[in-house]
């Protein structure tokens, strides 16, 4: 074989090999770690792996915030206006966390229900609304 | 008044860029001499007027002139002088004018420091270049207008700027990213000439390489500097969350290192020609993309925008019409791309291919799951869903590794085959030296060991010997090193000292929630840290509670203190975190909830070497930046 095919096919090899290696990498990686969003009317009617990893959201009821006053235990309830959910946490609240504003969390719902949080997320300004919750308030609208 | 003179002045310099670029490919095409125009005037010119137009945006800002929109949404009266200054660019109207000032502070540098005989294709570079910036005028005049007044009746005072923006740190973080974002302007309108004049490979991949790597340098201080914004900031101790924004940043950063690298190729053996062109075209393009995906706000991020459909399809559509011309010039247009040269295996040549491999591969599986929401909306009809952080560093890891790997022995390599690897043996004698060397260190600071931070440690000691090694080898004087490998040395070595920090920090980091009153105390680590005081505070526009927090690692006793800010008059709440400095460590505390009276939930962190992957960044964007002027100088 001349050299310069020799060294084409060398780097064809290397890119399909690249290429595979990454398609192989995306698809695995991206079925664990995919979070799918459900509204609180959607949690009602959808039946979820309890395992599974998702989101919710939706705007926090106001005066349903209750803290515990010896622990970091926190829970909350959120709303689409049509639905309720109540939302376990423990940890550290950020500080845009407030009564009637938007706010989306990752966990498992529980057996019981109620959504077990690991994370609820935070925002850099009181007036952004996550994309998710600006959609269910603009479908009941 | 001053807002009108902005604005008209800001149309005037739409209409030169329309006309810088369209005239000189006239001339070029008609062979007219009345399409000629001085480009290096206008280009000065138009830089010029855009300056003007931003700081009279400046100056209404400064002047707390709340007739003006843009100025009563981001300022307020109380806003300290220097914040008001910053505000100018604390939201998207402002920045985009920021955003023009820099492309044409590049176009400037670009005219005046490329000594090309070919004026034409000079011309070409600075037309193309126009027709990108009318478009970004454009845009800005017709979608988020920074001058536009709120009449007949002003407000009396402003909404302020957002509090979290009210920090140093952010207000040069979005300046450097910008510059470095519309640096990759530069590369771009040179491929598309390059295309278009036919030009050498050696000859345009010379001319591309300094802006390419200033490009670089700014995208790395910028990207590292909001990684130090957010870590001290958000009161998270995060230094990096796979948020889209940021992987918005990320995935140009890749792409011009990737592109600097394969110019670097091109530059010397005048082959990859055809690859360069395709990689600066889409460097740029992902560079749009970025603010189409910032600007929209159509993927949830921690970055909030101010949310504007219009504006994304406008971006869009300026993306669309750039990338898809010059994609067909590409593919229509017979220009020359080099020649066909045979390289072995072992030769720098396939180092480098490999090394744009795996770095565009990257970049678009970080894409790819970055936009992959969007995706799945549209197949499924409105589902949504988010890619968690976990399936970035799943992709990253390998590509790290065969990176990493690959930067240890690349410097090694001869062009064309490489014939002694005498080399290897030593390489790995003294890495893994390194490497026990720092786990050593390690278990002596902190007292455990890691297993899952090894393969990290070694992969940093590989490229910290690979890059040192090759310095040494060379035997040269003092003065030829500063000369010669300086900015490499600089640039490989702080990814040696990034890639340490991220390995320890992910690895020998400790963090706990805790509930405290005052005077109580809690064992966390080796150290006893304790509540000692809390009291109110007052800022020129807060006011905030102040506890002071001691740690005791039995040696020193070091006094923290967090805050907990209200701004008036947004009513916003800030938490300011605590940290403490050390070479090898920062002890981190930040104020969560208050329970009732004076006790308090707090997060404390101990965070090893974390100063060490801005330390890696810092560098790498010295040594990139040194490179690009040592590029200029030869080419001078």
């Amino acid at each position: 074989m001349n050299p310069i095919r020799k060294q084409r096919l060398y780097a064809l090899i290397a890119i399909l090999l690249g290429s595979l290696l990454a398609t192989w990498l995306v698809v695995s990686a991206l079925s664990e770690n995919m979070n799918l969003f459900y509204s609180p009317t959607e949690m009602k009617e959808a039946n979820i792996n309890q395992d599974v990893l998702i989101r919710a959201g939706g705007m926090v009821k106001p005066g349903s915030i209750i803290k515990s006053k010896e622990s970091l235990n926190v829970s909350f309830i959120v709303t689409d206006y049509q639905n309720e959910l109540v939302i376990n946490y423990q940890g550290i609240l950020p500080d845009l966390f407030a009564e009637n504003a938007g706010v989306v969390v990752r966990g498992n719902l529980g057996s019981d229900g109620n959504f077990n949080a690991i994370e609820v997320l935070a925002k850099h300004d009181e007036n952004y609304m996550p994309p998710e919750v600006a959609k269910l308030i603009d479908n009941k609208k | 008044m001053i807002p009108e003179l902005g604005h008209i002045i800001l149309i005037t310099h739409l209409i030169l860029c329309l006309i810088g670029g369209t005239m000189p490919l006239l001339a070029e095409y008609t062979g007219l001499k009345i399409f000629q125009i001085p480009i290096k005037k206008l280009s000065v010119f138009l830089f010029l007027l855009i300056s003007i137009s931003f700081l009279s945006l400046v100056y209404s800002f400064l002047v707390d002139d709340f007739s003006v929109a843009y100025v009563a949404q981001n300022s307020n009266i109380n806003l300290p002088d220097y914040y008001k200054f910053a505000a100018t660019w604390g939201a998207h109207e402002g920045s985009l004018v920021l955003w023009i000032l820099a492309m044409n502070a590049w176009i400037v540098g670009f005219l005046f420091f490329t000594h090309a005989k070919d004026r034409d294709f000079l011309a070409s570079v600075f037309s193309i270049s126009c027709q990108v910036m009318f478009a970004f005028s454009l845009f800005t005049l017709f979608t988020s207008n920074p001058f536009e007044r709120i009449l007949p009746i002003p407000p009396l005072n402003g909404a302020d700027l957002n509090p979290s923006l009210q920090d140093f740190a952010f207000t040069v973080h979005p300046p450097l990213l910008y510059f470095g974002y519309s640096g990759l302007l530069i590369p771009f309108a040179i491929a598309v000439s390059a295309m278009l004049f036919s030009k050498e490979t050696k000859e345009w991949a010379a001319y591309s390489r300094p802006w390419t790597l200033f490009s670089c340098s700014f995208l790395t201080l910028g990207i590292g500097l909001g990684s130090w914004w957010a870590y001290y900031e958000l009161g998270w101790g995060g230094w990096w969350f796979w948020d889209p924004v940021e992987n918005a940043a990320f995935v140009p950063w890749l792409l011009s290192v990737a592109l600097f690298h394969s110019l670097i190729t091109s530059q010397n053996r005048g082959i990859f020609g055809k690859w360069s062109i395709l990689l600066s075209i889409f460097a740029f393009a992902t560079s749009l993309l970025g603010t189409f995906l910032v600007r929209s706000g159509i993927l949830t991020s921690v970055h909030a925008f101010a949310l504007d459909p219009e504006r994304g399809l406008f971006i869009l559509g300026i993306l669309a019409f750039f990338i898809i011309g010059s994609l067909m010039i590409y593919s229509i247009k017979d220009f020359e791309h080099g020649e066909d040269k045979a390289y072995a295996l072992t030769s720098k040549e396939f180092g480098f291919l490999l090394n744009n491999l795996l770095l565009v591969v990257l970049a678009v599986s970080i894409l790819f799951g970055t936009i992959f929401p969007l995706i799945y909306e549209a197949v499924t009809n409105g589902k949504q869903i988010s890619v968690g952080a976990p399936y970035f560093e799943i992709i990253l890891f390998p590509f790290a590794i065969g990176l990493g790997l690959l930067q240890g022995v690349a410097l090694y390599l001869s062009w064309e085959k490489s014939t002694s690897f005498d080399f290897v043996s030593r390489l790995l004698i003294e890495s893994t030296s390194i490497f026990a060397l720092i786990v050593l260190v390690l278990f002596v600071l902190f007292d455990n060991l890691y297993l899952n931070s090894f393969a990290t440690i070694f992969l940093a000691s590989w490229i910290a010997v690979g890059t040192l090694q090759v310095s040494k080898k060379r035997n040269l004087g003092y003065w030829d090193f500063l000369r010669k490998r300086l900015s490499v040395t600089l640039a490989h070595l702080g990814m040696a000292i990034l890639v340490l920090g991220v390995g320890v920090v992910s690895s020998y980091s400790l963090e706990k929630e805790i509930i405290l009153a005052p005077d109580d105390s809690i064992k966390f680590g080796d150290q006893v840290v304790k509540f000692e005081s809390i009291e109110d505070s007052l800022g020129p526009n807060y006011f905030s509670k102040k506890a002071v927090i001691s740690f005791d690692d039995g040696k020193d006793v070091s006094n923290l203190i967090t805050e907990k800010r209200t701004y008036s008059p947004s009513g916003q709440l800030t938490t300011e975190a605590g940290i403490e400095t050390e070479i090898f460590k920062d002890l981190y505390i930040s104020m969560g909830d208050n329970l009732e009276d004076d006790i308090w939930s707090f997060k404390i962190q101990i965070k090893p070497f974390i100063r060490w992957i801005w330390l890696g960044a810092l560098l790498i964007s010295l040594g990139s930046f040194l490179a690009g002027i040592k590029q200029i100088r030869r080419l001078a």
